[in-house]
């Protein structure tokens, strides 16, 4: 009797030791509390003259305090930085070339961004040639801007706006329409392995293992 | 533990793969049929265990599980795990197609050295504290010589060899203990179910 009793407490303390077990590994699946270090992603925007890099671990935690290089097209370093404990890091457009920006997390880990030239295009920092003026009535929000240059086209006292300055309204306000945008892309960039790739792999390595056991079967018939 | 591309030299990047496919070819040779399935499953288990992340002060590290698949396949770690890592690097970029060769050497060659060190203790008739102790410091030592050769690859090409692999096994020190608790446990848990899984490699295959 009693030892029948020590065997039944035996098996529940077993089950629920096994129960633990099977919900610690769910949990840290389902749950991933911070995040791996798998992957880093590095993102990286021009707004204005400014360059803005956002840094992140695959799963969402930002990259702290880690090395930002920025290179050249010829792979010459520019400058370099530290990424904020945001995984921010931003610095002034050195020079209109295409810039590649390089993070190096810590553990082996590296992402690249490029940047076009394209991109940099439209900020030119040269506007010292312009009226003072002219430029600050050009930043307001569009509703005044369309009067201001009525006003001026209507005065005729400067030729109408020149390519530049039509260029520099259209980027002011693209930044501002796609700030939110480019924030969603930061985003996004940054996910982590889902469900499916998890079910894809797992589904490819038990084709491989059928691919390997047809094989294997079909030396042995011969 | 997946290292980059771009970080290594191309000289490192090609010695790791011709490493791996010296143990690959080390692995696939007297291939049993019936191991088949085990290494798939092996592969498939050690795929998924990058998945189940570990919080580790600042950053957050994955299992591994290069002991387990070590101390069950041998030499035949190498290509279950290669098969484990490019199918990582396809679907979710860790690592990377040309790192592969070094990713699989860093994580399969430490496997196979804990085969040959505690594989004895998972031959038939060893005690219950001897199974434990040996599948725990397979799973223990597996991480810490992954974590080594990754610091060694970095240092090979021309990164300083200490502070990255201190870096690298201090992040990884949680892991060697819940890896060597997760081996010791799947191990006793085969021992019931499968025993033959484990001490088959064990025993020396009777010459026919």
């Amino acid at each position: 009797m009693y030892r029948n009793n020590r065997h039944k407490t035996i098996h529940i303390r077993l089950k629920t030791k096994v129960s633990c077990l099977v919900f610690a590994i769910l949990w840290c699946w389902f749950f991933p509390v911070s995040v791996s270090a798998h992957k880093v992603t590095i993102f990286a925007w021009v707004d204005g003259d400014t360059v803005y890099t956002q840094s992140k671990f695959s799963g969402g935690k930002r990259v702290k305090n880690a090395p930002v290089l920025v290179y050249d097209p010829k792979d010459v370093l520019l400058l370099e930085g530290k990424t904020d404990k945001n995984g921010m890091f931003s610095f002034k457009i050195p020079q209109k070339t295409s810039l590649k920006i390089v993070l190096k997390a810590s553990m082996a880990h590296m992402a690249v961004w490029q940047i076009p030239v394209e991109a940099l295009g439209g900020t030119e920092p040269d506007n010292a040639a312009k009226p003072d003026g002219l430029r600050n009535s050009l930043r307001p929000s569009s509703g005044s801007m369309d009067v201001q240059t009525q006003e001026q086209v209507s005065g005729s006292s400067t030729v109408a706006l020149g390519k530049r300055e039509i260029e520099e309204i259209i980027d002011a306000s693209l930044d501002k329409k796609l700030a939110p945008i480019t924030e969603i892309l930061a985003d996004s960039i940054h996910r982590g392995p889902g469900f499916t790739e998890i079910m894809g792999g797992i589904g490819y390595i038990f084709g491989l293992v059928g691919i390997a056991l047809y094989f294997a079967n079909r030396k042995r018939k011969r | 533990m997946h290292i980059s591309e771009g970080i290594l030299s191309p000289a490192v990047l090609i010695g790791g793969a011709a490493l791996t496919a010296a143990g690959v070819a080390v692995g696939m040779k007297n291939f049993d049929q019936k191991e088949i399935p085990t290494i798939g499953i092996l592969s498939a288990a050690f795929f998924v265990s990058t998945l189940i992340h570990v919080p580790a002060g600042p950053v957050s590290v994955h299992l591994i599980l290069n002991g387990l698949v070590g101390l069950i396949l041998g030499w035949k770690a190498f290509p279950a795990i290669l098969v484990g890592l490019a199918l990582q690097a396809l679907l979710f970029q860790f690592g990377g197609i040309t790192t592969l060769g070094v990713n699989t050497l860093n994580m399969a060659f430490p496997a196979v050295v804990c085969y040959y060190i505690f594989g004895n203790g998972m031959k038939p008739g060893t005690g219950r504290s001897v199974i434990i102790a040996s599948a725990f410091g397979a799973g223990f030592c597996s991480v810490l010589m992954s974590g080594i050769l990754v610091g060694f690859s970095l240092y090979l090409t021309g990164e300083a060899f200490l502070p990255a692999a201190k870096l690298m096994v201090a992040a990884h020190l949680p892991v060697m203990f819940i890896e060597g608790i997760l081996t010791a446990a799947c191990v006793l848990f085969l021992r019931k179910v499968r025993p033959e899984l484990l001490e088959e490699p064990h025993v020396p295959k009777q010459s026919t």
